[in-house]
């Protein structure tokens, strides 16, 4: 009897064992504590990968890069130095390195870098061309629509991707738009050509929650007479959303263990919008908050310690510089524009030094980001602008820190640091070759790998791929040339 | 007072001199931030400057740009620099590069403060028509005017959205002054709306502006027939003055249209009344690049514009500015988006410029071209030109390139704005709150 509890439980993790242990346990122990559970339903789960990445890497073959100049991610600079890309891998860099079973390329004159993420992209929800059936971004029906998942309006044939991909842009979160308090799950995207969403997943990359401060979640919903109309209204409906999550998630810890007890609980009732909000509280998937402000940043950092998850990532940070140090302090990467301003009152107090005011801090996390189909094609002369515009103003930036911003950084807001952002040895081969310095206006992605798979070449038209939608658009007369 | 000697005492407290080779052998000084503003014109000789006139003269190198009275007065070039340079400021460019202004395009500058205020928002309205004049509104104390110069802009053709039909409004010019009295050129150009609609037919803005032209013309023959006749002098209206003068060739008409069937059609036009047409956004217009360039028809259009974002402008790429440029067309760079950073321009022709824009093009593209189509007495360096200037710390196209002085009529400006101010406040250390940093 006094071993009833500890036979109630089951102990292996598949149900089926799990059934066929209890129902033995209750035929040889009919009298013990288990009886009321004397049959288990099936044990309910969420699935919480349920439209799995099918990504596979492109043909590649072991590449040796010679002779260029380096930038790491990491904050290194190699000059006249080598990096050999084996097996989709990064798998050495160094001085004169060899390779016999590699392609060797001399990279004279050119520059290398990580390949470029961007963690504020819109490609493939709001696509190019414009037009009403493919206005795909923003589930404007609802304040809270952590239910919708961006990767179900991503249309793969968005000629922005390829754009992209000629700028140096090899991963990239596709998030929804900004109009509700929760506006639905981002996912990150490797940026290849592919017919269906999942062949661009980024396998186990988390998935991000879009949140968003400030004007536009009370312009849209107050229009309507619904909360929120105010600023007080959008803190509101983000508390009421996280108590709502707290219950839920208690709700299944309770039934879990209930069912891990031996009773045969009644699962929750599943909820797509609390199983978002759950996986934030799970530390599962990370914010990424459209936040403009000093002061509405403060408040959604104190929010997340309210409900005991962590507030992510600031985009479009414009107030940033302002609270550098309770970024910092709080463990938040602030994704920010060099120079977009004054669109709304609440991008008024724009510098062009945010980003490098934001760095300065001992454990900041300042990205670039672009937020446009047009600025995601120049990243690097994005992060440029601002390194530039500091280093007028009395900072010391270097091209080895300000290509942080675009690499490993914003690797780090998307919780991919293992894999992407940097080049070292056993991360993947994601890497571009550049003309020049590319913190110049005049610096060309020429060559783009990612996995170690050259998916752009500046050169060679074979290795640039072109959108379902433009093939057969070309002109019937001759177009001067 | 006015003329002084090159040793003008004034600079003798200044703390950073520099020897110059220029064959003058004197001390000179660079370091013109700690200039004041000054009630009276000066005279000014930037010298030792790497001249890029965009005019007949090309680049010079160690020359001397003479300034006085608001005008450029002089040009020597290494050779004819006479051994004495006499005026009232003294500036060595230290061999760096002097441009023209740079002239921007297509905007609401002034018009708008904060673009989601509404109260802010001046470049549009229902009721605006052919002669909605927005150089009334517009405000050169605006934020975004100082930060707008730190591009090197120092004019700009203002191009209000105007209202809901096909001809929207006009255009005007402004200096980047600041002053009250910024308003260079009002009312110099109609702007007509042309191509997708998502209500209604592009063929019914042809139409609409292929009957204002053809009732105009009508009308204007008729009134020269009536000439001399007194009981015909009935006063025309004021929407009939502005198309007359657009069927008269006296303004420009400013045509937004992206198709190549909308340009053909707007060629047409050209041809039949003689417009003086300017395209504006042009995006499929590779299609129709010798169209184009033997109606002698500038572009006004984007560096950046290379995504298929309609179906008016499936044939766009990065390769479109340098096409149109060799075809021979006349074109002017425009930054897009509404206001806020049309400081970006140079960056937006160093883009160009990086996918195969001839790089002397891409500096008259927004310079000399835009003077040119706007008849503004600007965008080169020569004798008579209004005294817009840049002396830039490298490339001006370049990233790492900043605007060291800038004058507009001869007087410099500065490039401080408020974002400047910000940044000081944040940047700097105190014990008392941020607020008392000013």
């Amino acid at each position: 009897m006094q071993t009833s509890s500890a036979k109630c439980k089951p102990t292996h993790a598949t149900r089926s064992f799990a059934l066929n242990a209890l129902a033995i346990s209750v035929m040889s122990l009919s009298l013990s504590a288990c009886l009321p559970n004397e049959k288990q339903d099936a044990k309910v789960s969420i699935n919480k990968n349920p439209y799995p990445s099918t990504y596979q890497a492109m043909p590649s073959q072991a590449t040796l890069l010679t002779n260029a100049t380096i930038l790491t991610g990491t904050g290194e600079r190699l000059d006249d130095a080598d990096i050999l890309l084996v097996d989709g891998k990064v798998k050495q860099l160094g001085i004169d390195l060899s390779a016999p079973d590699a392609t060797v390329v001399d990279m004279q004159g050119k520059w290398i870098t990580p390949g470029i993420i961007d963690v504020h992209s819109h490609l493939g929800v709001y696509p190019s061309p414009q037009v009403e059936s493919h206005s795909d971004g923003n589930e404007m029906t609802s304040p809270n629509t952590s239910e919708v998942w961006a990767e179900h309006s991503v249309w793969p044939q968005d000629p922005g991707f390829e754009a992209a991909r000629a700028g140096g842009i090899t991963s990239l979160q596709i998030l929804p738009g900004s109009a509700n308090l929760f506006g639905g799950r981002g996912v990150t995207l490797r940026n290849v050509p592919s017919q269906t969403v999942q062949g661009m997943k980024f396998a186990d990359a988390p998935y991000g929650l879009k949140m968003a401060c400030g004007e536009n979640p009370k312009r849209v919903y107050g229009s309507r007479k619904i909360l929120p109309s105010t600023r007080m209204g959008n803190v509101a409906g983000y508390r009421s959303a996280w108590l709502a999550a707290t219950e839920y998630k208690r709700a299944w810890e309770k039934y879990e263990a209930d069912y891990e007890a031996g009773k045969n609980p009644t699962a929750p009732k599943r909820d797509l919008e609390l199983d978002t909000l759950m996986g934030v509280l799970d530390g599962e998937i990370l914010i990424h908050n459209h936040c403009y402000k000093a002061e509405e940043m403060a408040v959604m950092i104190d929010l997340s310690k309210e409900f005991n998850y962590h507030s992510g990532t600031f985009h479009h940070g414009i107030e940033a510089y302002k609270i550098a140090d309770l970024l910092a302090e709080n463990n938040n990467c602030a994704a920010l524009w060099p120079d977009w301003w004054g669109f709304k009152m609440e991008a008024y107090d724009m510098v062009e030094e945010n980003v490098a005011i934001v760095d300065a801090v001992k454990n900041s996390c300042a990205i670039v980001h672009s937020d446009s189909s047009t600025t995601i094609q120049r990243l690097n002369q994005e992060a440029a602008k601002v390194m530039y515009r500091a280093n007028d103003n009395g900072f010391e930036i270097k091209p080895k820190d300000a290509i942080k911003w675009i690499t490993y950084n914003a690797a780090k807001s998307l919780g991919i640091t293992d894999e992407v952002g940097s080049l070292e040895a056993g991360k993947k081969a994601d890497v571009v070759v550049w003309s020049s310095d590319p913190f110049s206006v005049y610096a060309h992605a020429e060559q783009v790998f990612i996995d170690g798979a050259k998916v752009f070449d500046k050169f060679d038209d074979k290795y640039q791929a072109k959108s379902d939608f433009l093939i057969g658009q070309e002109a019937a007369t001759p177009v001067s040339q | 007072m006015k003329q002084s000697t090159l040793f003008n005492a004034m600079f003798s407290k200044v703390p950073s001199f520099s020897k110059v080779s220029n064959g003058l052998g004197v001390v000179l000084v660079s370091g013109l931030s700690l200039l004041s503003s000054h009630a009276y014109a000066q005279s000014t000789a930037i010298i030792n400057a790497t001249v890029h006139t965009v005019a007949e003269q090309g680049v010079l190198s160690g020359a001397v740009v003479m300034l006085d009275d608001g005008k450029i007065t002089a040009i020597y070039t290494a050779e004819t620099v006479p051994s004495k340079i006499e005026a009232d400021i003294i500036v060595d460019a230290q061999g760096n590069i002097l441009t023209p202004g740079f002239i921007a395009s297509k905007n609401l500058l002034g018009l708008v403060e904060v673009g989601a205020v509404s109260r802010t928002r001046d470049g549009s309205d229902k009721k605006a028509d052919i002669t909605f004049d927005a150089s009334l509104a517009f405000n050169p104390k605006s934020t975004l005017i100082p930060y707008t110069r730190k591009g090197g802009i120092t004019s700009n053709v203002v191009m209000p959205n105007g209202g809901e039909g096909v001809l929207v409004g006009q255009s005007f010019v402004v200096n980047l002054s600041g002053e009250f009295d910024s308003v260079v050129s009002p009312n110099n150009a109609v702007i007509a709306h042309l191509g997708a609609k998502s209500k209604g037919s592009r063929a019914m803005s042809l139409q609409t502006l292929a009957n204002e032209l053809a009732d105009a013309q009508k009308a204007l023959t008729e009134a020269s027939k009536s000439k001399g006749k007194k009981d015909k002098t009935k006063e025309l209206k004021r929407d009939q003055q502005v198309i007359n003068s657009v069927v008269k060739g006296e303004k420009t008409l400013l045509a937004y249209a992206d198709r190549a069937t909308d340009i053909l059609a707007l060629l047409k036009l050209k041809a039949q009344y003689n417009l003086d047409l300017v395209l504006v956004g042009a995006r499929d217009a590779v299609l129709v690049t010798k169209q184009i360039a033997d109606a002698n028809v500038p572009v006004m259009t984007s560096a950046l514009a290379n995504l298929p974002n309609s179906f008016d402008s499936l044939h766009s790429s990065l390769d479109n500015i340098a096409i149109l440029n060799e075809a021979g067309i006349k074109v002017i760079i425009a930054t897009s988006g509404e206001s806020h950073n049309i400081n970006q321009l140079r960056f937006d022709a160093g883009v160009a410029v990086a996918n195969g824009f001839d790089k002397s093009a891409a500096l008259a593209a927004v310079t000399a071209n835009v003077a040119d189509t706007f008849k503004l007495n600007s965008g080169r360096i020569a004798v008579g030109k209004n005294a817009d200037l840049v002396l830039w710390s490298g490339d001006p196209f370049e990233i790492s390139t900043k605007v060291n002085s800038m004058w507009i009529n001869g007087e410099q400006v500065s490039t401080q704005s408020r974002q400047d101010v910000l940044r000081d406040r944040y940047i700097s250390k105190s014990e008392l709150p941020r607020a008392y940093i000013k």
